[in-house]
This record gives C-alpha cells, structure tokens and sequence, in this order.
C-alpha cells in the first residue's frame, strides 16, 4: 500500500466527519479580540514575567553563593 | 512566533476549501493591518482548526481557548507574514505547537493529580463529539478516530479531513515525510480495525 493509496482512503473517510464549528458568539468574540491585536506584536506580559522570573531566580542565587560563602569564612 | 519553513512549501495536488489565490491575497492584506483580511481568513480557517482542535484535544472549551491563542498569533505577527506565506499551513503548524505544549501541560496536571482521589462526574457516557453524530456510522468513525494514539489521529485529520500534501504536513509536525508515511499507514490499519464493519466498502476490498 502506498502512500496515495493510504491518503486516498483516509480522504474517502474524512469525507464523512462533519466539520465542527463554534457558536456564532463565541466566534465573534475571538475575531473582536484577535482583530484587536492585529500588527501590535506579541503582549509585552510575555516578555516581562520570564524577565521578573530570572531577576528574582538570580537575586536567590547571589544571596544562597553568599551565604555560603559567609558560613566558609 | 513565525512557524519556520513554512513559506516556501511547494503546492500539493489536492483540493481545498480556500483557493491559494485567495490566501495570497488575505497575506498581503494581514501584512497592512487589514482588518477585512483577517476577517476573510478568520471566516475560511475557523471551521477547519476549530475541528482539528476538537478532535486533537477532545474538548470544546480547550479547543477554544486554543483556536483564540492561533488567530491572536495571526493577529500579532501579521505585519512581519512572507508573501508567499501558507496560512493554512501556518495556521496548523501554530495549532499543532499550541496542541502539544497543552498535551504536555496535561500530563503534568495528570502526574501531579494522580494520587488525589477521582472526582466521579455525572455525566451521559457519549463524549461531546460522539454527541455530534448523528448515525451509527458517524459515531463509530468518530471513535475510531478518538481511539488512535495523537501522533497518529493528528496525521489522519490532517491528510485525510485537511486534504494536506505530505510534505506541508510534514513541516507542520516538523517531522521527515517518511515518518509521516508511516504513521499515515498505522492510522489507517488501526482505523481499518476499530471500524470493522462500519469501514467504506472500498476499504474491505485488498
């Protein structure tokens, strides 16, 4: 069996799966919010949080290398 | 988030719901901030990744929030889309990366959850897709698709309810065509399988 063969027969098959759509006001209000956001790039939240992330991961770090360093001495 | 190796696919022989002049067109009209473009694209897209969705995570209330988090990427990188950009194949391979880091997710959850004890749900014993069915048929083909391991039901709608050539499905999995062969050939003999007598006729015939 080929590959267009498999293709083929699972085309036949999903022919008969009826597609799946939303309700009409849940679909009006993905497309209100995502026309919203159109050519104003990715949240800056996105950016932001990691950033807060790693300066407060790194703050922790410092203070646990100098405790240690602390208790060596 | 620009899906890479998606612009330059080469065309399949297939036929699709959206003409590629009309895809061209909704691109270059994403990349002016054309609000009717993305309407146009919203309108030709929303059908198929709703279902892709649905039947990848098996909920309506996921499948949602997912196909919102697709079109506001659409949305986000309009101004920096190539030309000769693929939205089908764009549109999925987002989809595709939005569906597996939610599977991965899940499967933490499930970890974490697994020594709490099952909440028992009251609930009809059909899944809100086998409720869609509207014959014995529809609902055997809606669980056989439902029993195929992801990687394999991901392949089977893609190919077989999307119409996608192998190499774009290929790139939207970010796999080799030969591994998307081989999952094409399992899903249909596990397809075979599950729906015995409910399978076309074309298919009993070797």
């Amino acid at each position: 069996m080929t590959y267009d063969d498999d293709a083929a027969k699972l085309t036949e098959l999903g022919r008969a799966l009826p597609g799946i759509d939303l309700d009409a006001s849940s679909a009006a209000r993905i497309a209100q919010r995502a026309r919203w956001n159109i050519g104003r790039g990715p949240s800056l939240m996105r950016f932001v949080e990691p950033a807060i992330a790693a300066v407060l991961a790194a703050s922790y770090l410092v203070w646990a290398i100098a405790k240690v360093f602390e208790a060596l001495r | 988030m620009q899906p890479r190796g998606i612009a330059g696919v080469t065309p399949g022989v297939v036929v699709r719901s959206s003409c590629d002049a009309d895809e061209r067109a909704w691109v270059l009209g994403l990349r002016r901030g054309d609000a009717a473009a993305f309407d146009a694209a919203f309108a030709g897209y929303r059908r198929r990744l709703y279902s892709y969705l649905v039947r990848m995570t098996r909920r309506r209330d996921v499948a949602e929030d997912l196909l919102q988090e697709t079109f506001l990427r659409l949305a986000q990188h309009a101004g920096k889309l190539d030309p000769g950009t693929r939205l089908g194949a764009w549109l999925f391979t987002v989809a595709h990366r939005l569906v597996v880091s939610w599977a991965r997710a899940q499967a933490v959850r499930n970890q974490l959850a697994g020594d709490l004890p099952r909440r028992e749900v009251a609930h009809d014993d059909r899944s809100p897709l086998e409720a869609l069915a509207d014959s014995q048929a529809q609902l055997a083909l809606e669980r056989a698709f439902a029993a195929l391991a992801p990687a394999y039901r991901e392949v089977a709608l893609l190919v077989g309810v999307e119409g996608l050539p192998p190499a774009e499905v290929a790139q939207i999995l970010g796999q080799k065509p030969e591994a998307i062969r081989q999952r094409l050939a399992r899903a249909r003999t596990q397809l075979a399988e599950a729906l015995g007598e409910h399978a076309p006729a074309s298919w009993r015939t070797p």
